[in-house]
């Protein structure tokens, strides 16, 4: 695994952190939990308020990084750079694991970032006992969860996606599909999270989650054989 | 060193390579030539275990691509026409990357090293991306070599290069050989072929259409002469033939030329010579000619198209 940790540092360090778009895309969506903040004033908010935005702060990030996938893993296919390191030493599991860490922990650590500016925020805004009942840590902790799960889940089938399409064009257009799927699930979530079944939606979506990872990975993992990536550049 | 084992490979429908096999010994350049879709990639891309064959294998110091292809990519230096280079990096963090990833010892070390063979030790803090398109293919080169190969892929090195910094990789590659590192060159530069290559293989619609040392391929089947001469040009042509020699002619600044074709040289040429002087004609010069590669490869490819 040490090559799978090599690709994702050069993943995490010189295309996430060398590209100053990159950064300013995801700052924004680090900064998202503060406009949310600032258009809800007043104690007007209810806990089913409070819940969506928080849910709100942890996936929108996640959502960036879908596409931050998409474009990485089709534009390496349209430049020819991934031919290279296919020609290097390193299992097919390591480049696919490498890929999608380097990544996932960069967005997720923005979700993370995000999550925790927002409760900082909503705790000055409305009080912090108030946001406390309303987002206990166990609730927080399961949106954190749930957007890991959603980075690997989504980063997976996108991967699949790279490995079958063959312009960035077609795999941005899928993961913007992708995308509004999921934005339109997220959505119900936040009603139904707090008005369903008290709170269960959330663990029957990472449950959910936990599924299709294991399925994505298992398909990317066969896609994204050598010989059949390369037969579609 | 390395040994192409009747090797196809199929894309869908499309067969690119088709019953493939050859040889490549160390210290040896090969050239593989061909038109567009001969096949010539594939079969690259083969060789360093980055395309598995559909049928067929190749053994790369023994190791056989289709079960140890990872011992097979540490052994081949694999270099495209493109550079493909991550333009964010800087050419320290780049070849010390790919160093890594090959595990090399001391990767930073190596990519100093690297650097200051291919002329390039003052920009290895600048990153790719400020590299004119030259210096990135020298990057290219350089990563294929960071963990020093025996056998060294080389397709369309020279490609888009400008004439000095293709002498350049030109002058390389021959010093590679030297260091009997094997080296397949996949090429449409017949020129850069002729120069460099001690053997060509020519593929055709995937197959090997002709294989040879250069000098055996440039070799034409009927060796031809040239003869120029000073003259009456009507006259000339009566002694040729009269030397029963069915030869081309030309003109150019009152200098007349023939061109014509003898397999026993010893008897002919002295006949053709007897016979013009006996004319009156004054002959300049009688040489052999010789052709380029680039004739014997259309003469190939033509033979090919036919069969």
């Amino acid at each position: 695994m040490r090559n799978a940790v090599r690709i994702a540092w050069r993943e995490i360090r010189w295309e996430i952190f060398g590209d100053r778009s990159a950064v300013l895309r995801m700052g924004v969506f680090a900064l998202l939990p503060v406009a949310f903040v600032l258009t809800n004033r007043g104690a007007r908010a209810n806990d089913l308020a409070l819940f969506t935005l928080a849910l709100q702060s942890a996936l929108f990030p996640a959502l960036s990084g879908v596409a931050l996938i998409a474009s990485t893993f089709t534009q390496e296919k349209e430049n020819g750079t991934l031919i290279p390191l296919l020609a290097s030493p390193v299992r097919d599991i390591d480049i696919v694991v490498g890929k999608l860490l380097g990544m996932i922990i960069p967005v997720f650590a923005i979700c993370v970032a995000s999550v925790g500016l927002y409760f900082g925020l909503a705790s000055a805004q409305y009080g912090a006992s108030r946001v406390a009942l309303a987002l206990p840590v166990p609730i927080l902790f399961s949106l954190v969860v749930v957007s890991l799960l959603y980075l690997l889940t989504a980063g997976s089938w996108v991967l699949i996606v790279a490995a079958l399409v063959k312009t960035s064009r077609a795999g941005q257009q899928i993961a913007g599909l992708l995308i509004g799927l999921s934005v339109i699930i997220f959505t119900g979530l936040g009603f139904a999270a707090s008005n369903v079944a008290g709170g269960w939606a959330l663990v029957a979506l990472g449950a959910a989650l936990v599924i299709s990872d294991v399925f994505a990975l298992e398909i990317a993992r066969r896609v994204w054989r050598r010989e059949e990536v390369l037969a579609r550049i | 060193m390395i040994e192409v084992r009747d090797i196809s490979r199929r894309f869908g429908r499309l067969v690119a390579l088709d019953h493939v096999s050859f040889k490549l010994q160390p210290g040896e350049i090969v050239a593989l030539l061909g038109p567009n879709g001969a096949g010539k990639t594939t079969a690259s891309r083969i060789i360093a275990g980055i395309l598995a064959p559909s049928e067929g294998d190749v053994l790369v110091d023994g190791i056989s691509v289709r079960e140890d292809p990872n011992q097979v990519r540490r052994r081949c230096g694999f270099v495209t026409d493109q550079p493909a280079l991550y333009e964010r990096m800087t050419l320290r963090a780049y070849l010390g990357f790919f160093g890594s990833l090959y595990e090399v010892p001391d990767p930073a070390k190596r990519a100093t090293e690297l650097a200051v063979m291919l002329g390039l030790a003052d920009r290895l803090d600048a990153r790719l991306g400020s590299f004119s398109r030259g210096m990135k293919q020298k990057v290219a080169i350089a990563r294929g070599l960071v963990h020093d190969p025996q056998v060294l892929l080389l397709d369309e090195p020279s490609a888009a290069l400008d004439p000095e910094t293709a002498r350049t990789l030109r002058e390389f590659i021959v010093s590679l050989r030297a260091r009997h590192r094997a080296i397949l060159l996949c090429t449409h530069d017949l020129d850069e072929a002729q120069r460099i290559a001690d053997r060509v293989i020519v593929l055709f619609r995937g197959r090997v259409a002709r294989e040879g040392t250069t000098d055996s391929l440039r070799a034409a089947p009927q060796p031809t002469y040239l003869l120029t001469y000073l003259g009456d040009e009507t006259a000339a042509r009566a002694a040729l033939a009269r030397a029963g020699v069915a030869a081309e002619t030309a003109s150019a600044n009152g200098t007349h030329a023939v061109r014509f074709s003898a397999n026993d040289a010893a008897t002919t040429n002295p006949a053709v010579l007897r016979a013009l002087l006996e004319a009156g004609v004054g002959v300049l010069t009688l040489t052999r000619e010789e052709r380029t590669l680039e004739d014997a490869y259309f003469a190939i490819v033509s033979q090919a198209k036919q069969a």
